[in-house]
């Protein structure tokens, strides 16, 4: 399915539901990238923010996020560990979008849940985006 | 990953351990690799440079995940299978700035057999701006 554009988010948009694999080449990436914490490889646990990052581009990848756009705020809830190699699906919806000035911003609702239909993690990102 | 803390452990005031990382344009392109986020405001140095923010930024998720990191630091496998977040992005990260994160216990709630350990948490940069300020929860 195509990007939908920024204009076309309004409140209650529902993006499709998507899936990605907590692998643990994908794990040990992230790792790489965000330094040290090494020791969620040897006990084989999804470090929780991975899983909020992971969702987060996930959902950036069913709209046209325009150029500029900054994360503002944000609210997460970690519910339950993930081993490594879990397949999450996360799920997103619009609860706000409102102009402040020469920026929009924009509250999407996260969750994610394991293969088991377990939710494993909630929680609510504010984008400002410039008009 | 350190276990659940022990209750006897933990006080109200007590600070949490702090980490210290050293932000670079190469640190935050692999960032953006792993994590599949190339907004060019963050990768981009000739587009950024155009923008208000006048560079390119740190991923807010990338200086986030050193909250997690102190907070698994401290509280192991409960911040993992328990933990809450919620903090606001006040100033961005740029490439050669020194984030220091730090965090404090303000208070100890049990409510129905629940133990939640409310914390403030911070991530400063080399200057004393705050980057993120905000609050986290454990529940043992």
């Amino acid at each position: 399915m195509p990007p939908i554009s920024f204009d076309q988010l309004a409140v209650g948009y529902e993006f499709p539901s998507t899936s990605y694999e907590l692998s643990k080449s994908v794990i040990g990436k992230y790792l790489e990238a965000v330094g040290g914490q090494k020791d969620f490889l040897t006990s084989g646990i999804v470090p929780p923010l991975a899983i909020a990052a992971y969702a987060m581009t996930a959902l950036s990848q069913s709209f046209s996020v325009p150029k500029g756009a900054i994360h503002a705020a944000q609210e997460l809830e970690f519910l339950k560990s993930v081993p490594i190699g879990t397949t999450i699906s996360c799920s997103g919806k619009v609860v706000q979008k409102v102009q402040r000035g020469q920026l929009y911003l924009l509250v999407l609702e996260i969750n994610a849940v394991n293969q088991n239909k377990e939710k494993v993690l909630s929680g609510k990102a504010t984008v400002a985006v410039p008009v | 990953m350190a276990q659940k803390p022990r209750l006897s452990d933990i006080h109200q005031g007590d600070s949490l351990p702090s980490v210290v990382k050293h932000i670079t344009q190469r640190g935050i392109n692999l960032y953006a690799e792993a994590s599949g986020d190339f907004n060019p405001i963050h990768v981009d140095e000739t587009f950024a440079a155009q923008t208000p923010l006048g560079g390119t930024i740190a991923h807010g998720m990338l200086i986030l995940a050193y909250i997690s990191e102190m907070m698994t630091e401290a509280f192991g496998k409960s911040w993992v299978e328990g933990g809450k977040l919620s903090v606001r992005f006040k100033a961005p990260a740029r490439p050669n700035d020194t984030i220091t994160t730090s965090g404090k216990i303000d208070s100890i709630e049990h409510k129905e057999g629940v133990t939640y350990i409310n914390c403030s948490v911070e991530s400063c940069n080399q200057k004393g701006e705050t980057v993120i300020t905000g609050g986290a929860v454990v529940k043992l």
